[in-house]
């Protein structure tokens, strides 16, 4: 492997991770505040990369499309946690994981219904249909670039949000407590509403953002959501900073897999995740095992 | 000189900053009843998880008939013959007080990955099972769901289930908690039986009990030994009486 | 009482079925049943021991390549070697997959055999070698003829069920029942719970490879859908739909969304959003299945 193709695997391995952060950031958010394992997250992805295309198409411009898409995810978001998320506080994982496998196989009808089964290939801005050059023979799309750039913004006003504001001390005493949250007045219904519509937009995002990359497809949803799942797995459930380590991780093992043995890139993955739980099986920054 | 059954040699466990348990040096003689006493997060009960396997120590040894079982895990140690019970109570809410102690009783077979005979046809698991229950004054209440009964009688049924795993060695985490008196008179007078020719390490507040039952008792005080002796010297002694029973004992 | 004569009844129907030769009704039962052998088994860890997993699909599918594999590459098709051979590799594969998974607790077990599931997915549906997205065809089958699977297929639910509702009276079904209701009390009791856990994952591990063994038998066909995690959330669907905790429940809940499917296919395109409605109504409404609204019963 050439140096520059090497730098180039490089980059692509972050900034795929840096994208899979987005998605698993939401996931392990909405189980570390709201306790429930939400298998319809990866159904938000491609919601949004769904919303994408379709309002690019219609207006023109991907930019508009995703300026326009954000609030509908948000408004999904919402109505999914007051209709259906917001009656399993108290169940057990059982029912949580059928019911939001429900919604998985109801939203999947809802695209094949609304859109179909075709594969969708979404345009670039025209602005930002450039590349830059990586070495001497690779280069790097603009839009891979902003789309990267934009996962750290997020990823870094998450971090100043969760650990500098008052609304981010909510989010964390609910992390660490539901009851300390109800102690202390803070009104439980608005936080889980807000922080699950939170994580619907993230993964909304995520999926607008990929979707001049991976195009459109049904089913996108199913191998991001799985693939956070392992992320999130390795970080750690409900640590934001453990999805962005295991996320870098799966995003790096998964671009070199498919380059240094093709045809196993999947399982490597998951090879690293058998590893982590072998060696840590609450994750790498999940609380420290305890014989309890 | 009556053998250590069970002995701790400068037992550590922290939490984070915290020594919940520090550098606690004790030794249990076969036959006796050992109260550990001491105010509210003295690690009496952090004590009782480390010496049952449920916690890890940090630091230190726990030996158990002179053989290290400091990392030994809560089924071996079951199975060394070390039984406890709860705090709050620890049952199958669901089962009835039969079956809580059949499973109980059941633990003591060689094997219980057994899968093609009837675990009815195994007389001698039954047998022990009821003898347990009657002993605790449940010969009664068999079919009764362990979730439903009152608190007095979840402690009896704790303590069933621990008498029908046949132990050598029994932890009580206060067993007198939340007991309304004439509960509590009752499973003081269980408690009694139970000892006689056991070894008890028992946790509990309520002094009464601990000085008519005890043979030896220990005061715990942050986490440290702060006095060992007969009941009657631990009431005797003036740093107790200060830091401690001064408080409780009018 | 009332429960085994209807059971009896319905397994004396099943049975019936096969003396028909219709080949669409032998076809169809048949794999409802196979979906019944696939509920029971997944059953004993959810409703029985308390795991939510999702790798069952894997175990089914592990086997039925493995019976294609066999049969395509060394002629090997006779039912006493073959039949064996796949449930063992079920269950070999369950004791690795199942020692690895149950490292992990509550959610973390749920995520972990998902991710198992999905890795195994990837592998055949990507490697060519494997048959690919297409899946394989099963050359030649153990059993020829759709009577003859249909009548193995039959044998094998009520061996299942038989089997599965002995080890739950046995002292082993009291441990999982203990677990089930307080594991960290049972294992305080002197119980390794851990190695009950996976002895009970290997166990329904190597009853679904022969769901998967019987699949491949009736179908001629194995493909890497049928390993997916969806096929996983179906069965647990199944599971729940049918009242998790009895055996009874699970095994009628199979034959019930084998009619929903069916029928419901003919009624709309998209009967999918159908199964979606049923399966959000069964957990908001109806958390004990139907079992639940029978009186009176708590366990198989």
């Amino acid at each position: 492997m050439s140096l520059s193709l090497f730098v180039l695997q490089i980059v692509n391995g972050i900034e795929y991770g840096l994208l899979l952060f987005l998605v698993a950031s939401g996931l392990t958010l909405v189980f570390g505040v709201l306790g429930v394992l939400n298998f319809a997250h990866g159904s938000f992805y491609m919601l949004g990369a769904y919303l994408a295309w379709w309002l690019s198409e219609r207006t023109g411009s991907l930019l508009l499309a995703i300026l326009l898409a954000i609030p509908a995810m948000v408004l999904i978001g919402v109505a999914v946690e007051r209709l259906a998320i917001a009656r399993l506080y108290a169940r057990d994982h059982l029912s949580q994981v059928l019911l939001t496998y429900g919604l998985v196989l109801l939203f999947n009808e809802l695209q094949r219904a609304l859109w179909g089964n075709d594969v969708h290939g979404v345009r670039t801005p025209a602005a930002l249909a450039w590349t830059m050059p990586l070495g001497e023979t690779q280069t790097w799309p603009a839009w891979r670039a902003l789309t990267a750039l934009a996962c750290v913004c997020i990823g870094v006003a998450m971090r100043q949000i969760v650990l500098k504001t008052r609304f981010g001390m909510r989010v964390r005493a609910g992390a660490s407590n539901a009851e300390m949250v109800e102690a202390l007045g803070i009104d439980v219904r608005r936080l889980f509403a807000i922080v699950f519509s939170a994580g619907t937009a993230l993964a909304g995002l995520a999926g607008m953002l990929a979707a001049p990359l991976t195009t459109v497809y049904p089913g996108m949803g199913e191998n991001v959501l799985i693939l956070s799942f392992v992320v999130v797995v390795i970080g750690g459930i409900g640590s934001i900073r453990g999805a962005f380590f295991g996320a870098l991780l799966v995003g790096l093992a998964d671009t070199f897999g498919k380059v240094l043995l093709p045809g196993f890139a999947s399982a490597i993955v998951y090879a690293v995740m058998a590893a982590v739980l072998l060696w840590r099986p609450r994750g790498l920054l999940g609380p420290a095992f305890e014989g309890r | 000189m009556p053998e250590v059954l069970l002995q701790t040699e400068a037992l550590t466990r922290r939490f984070g900053a915290l020594s919940a348990v520090d550098g606690v040096s004790l030794a249990f003689e076969e036959g006796q009843v050992h109260a550990l006493i001491g105010p509210n997060g003295a690690g009496k009960s952090t004590f009782l998880n480390l010496l049952s396997g449920e916690l890890r120590a940090t630091a230190g040894l726990i030996r158990f008939r002179g053989a290290d079982v400091t990392r030994t895990a809560p089924d071996r140690l079951s199975r060394m013959g070390l039984g406890r019970t709860y705090q709050t109570a620890n049952l199958f809410p669901e089962l009835s007080c039969a079956d809580c102690v059949w499973l109980a009783a059941q633990s003591r077979l060689p094997s219980s990955m057994s899968f093609f005979r009837s675990a009815e046809r195994y007389a001698q698991v039954g047998v022990r099972a009821a003898r347990a229950l009657e002993w605790c004054g449940l010969a009664a209440r068999g079919d009764a769901i362990a979730g439903r009964l009152s608190y007095g009688e979840q402690r009896q049924l704790e303590i069933a289930m621990m008498l029908a795993t046949e132990p050598s060695l029994l932890l009580l985490d206060e067993p007198l908690a939340g007991l309304g008196h004439d509960e509590a008179l009752r499973i003081v007078e269980l408690l009694r039986k139970v000892a006689r020719g056991r070894t008890v390490v028992l946790v509990e507040h309520d002094m009464d009990a601990v000085f008519s039952i005890s043979d030896a008792v220990t005061v715990l005080v942050d986490g440290r030994v702060l006095a060992t002796g007969s009941p009657s010297e631990i009431r005797a002694s003036a740093a107790v009486r200060e830091a401690y029973l001064g408080e409780e004992i009018p | 009482m009332k429960r085994r004569l209807i059971l009896l009844a319905a397994a004396a129907a099943l049975g019936a079925v096969a003396f028909s030769g219709d080949r669409f009704w032998l076809q169809f039962l048949g794999k409802a049943m196979i979906g019944s052998i696939l509920a029971m088994s997944l059953d004993l860890l959810v409703g029985f021991t308390g795991l939510v997993s999702l790798a069952h699909s894997a175990f089914f599918g592990l086997a039925a390549y493995l019976l294609a594999g066999l049969s395509n590459r060394f002629d090997l098709v006779n039912p006493i070697v073959t039949l064996p051979l796949c449930v063992a590799f079920a269950a070999g594969c369950a004791l690795i997959i199942g020692w690895l998974s149950l490292r992990a607790t509550g959610v973390y077990f749920i995520m972990v055999t998902l991710a198992f599931t999905q890795m195994l997915f990837y592998l055949f549906n990507d490697s060519p070698a494997l048959g690919g997205s297409d899946g394989l065809f099963v050359k030649a089958r153990p059993i020829e003829g759709r009577a003859a699977a249909y009548v193995a297929i039959w044998t094998a639910v009520v061996l299942v069920y038989l089997l599965l509702s002995r080890m739950l009276r046995a002292p082993y079904g009291r441990v999982l029942e203990g677990i089930l209701g307080n594991e960290q009390r049972t294992r305080s009791l002197g119980y390794p719970t851990r190695r009950y856990k996976l002895v009970a994952f290997v166990i329904a591990g190597a009853l679904a490879g022969l769901a998967g063994y019987l699949d491949a038998t009736l179908h001629g066909f194995v493909n890497p859908a049928q390993l997916g995690w969806r096929q996983s959330g179906l069965i647990l669907v199944t599971v729940l739909l049918g009242g998790k905790g009895t055996l009874y429940g699970p095994a009628l809940g199979a034959l019930l969304l084998a009619f929903i499917e069916h029928y419901g296919e003919r009624v709309t395109a998209h009967w999918n959003a159908l199964i979606a409605a049923l399966v959000i109504a069964v957990v908001l409404f109806l958390p004990r299945g139907l079992a639940g609204l029978v009186p009176g019963t708590r366990r198989a």
